[in-house]
């Protein structure tokens, strides 16, 4: 059987709704801790963000991959190693974190929590992706 | 991965937008996979290939000769 390439097709409104949309949790998070000036600005923070995305993405492939309408195969393999770079990156400095703060007299909290919840989310995806083949 | 893709597009008076729309991917990835910097899927690849109506061997170069 002929496989046709998978499209990966993503709206150019993905990535303003999304980060809009996290925009209005930072907003609710602020307002829950009676800080609405600082939630109102992140909010705003996010949103210009989203229009950075849509509007840059028609002249650079950087931004129209990463907001949402240029993901294609490429794109997909391109993001898989990115995302791997960044969770080796912040493993790395979780560990770090983790001995800093063991000695300097405290109980590696909340490092040893975040590695360990890290260990078994990579556990669960070697066996969930080993399973799907 | 050494490929035709560029003689094959230029013979057929395609542009590299064209082909990507064709295929369903973006200008970026043609450039990539003409550059050699990207080899594309195995249904991209059969996709391409079934595109200029050659086997898929003739257009890809798995051992790097032409």
């Amino acid at each position: 059987m002929l496989m046709e390439p998978r499209s990966l097709y993503r709206s150019r409104w993905f990535m303003p709704v999304f980060s809009s949309i996290l925009g209005l949790l930072i907003l609710g998070a602020f307002v829950a801790a009676d800080d609405l000036g600082t939630g109102i600005a992140g909010l705003g923070m996010m949103v210009a963000v989203g229009f950075v995305f849509l509007i840059g993405g028609r002249r650079s492939e950087t931004l129209a991959g990463l907001g949402g309408p240029g993901r294609d195969e490429r794109w997909e393999m391109i993001d898989t190693r990115a995302t791997a770079f960044a969770g080796t990156v912040l493993i790395a400095a979780l560990i770090a974190c983790w001995l800093w703060d063991i000695a300097g007299g405290g109980d590696g909290s909340p490092y040893g929590q975040l590695m360990a919840i890290t260990g078994f989310a990579y556990i669960a995806g070697i066996a969930l992706l080993r399973w799907r083949g | 991965m050494r490929n035709e893709i560029r003689e094959l597009r230029g013979r057929n008076g395609l542009s590299q937008a064209q082909l990507g729309e064709a295929m369903g991917v973006s200008r970026q990835t043609i450039i990539a996979i003409e550059t050699e910097r990207y080899t594309p899927s195995l249904p991209l690849a059969m996709a391409l290939a079934r595109y200029f109506e050659l086997p898929v061997e003739e257009v890809f170069h798995a051992d790097g000769t032409a």
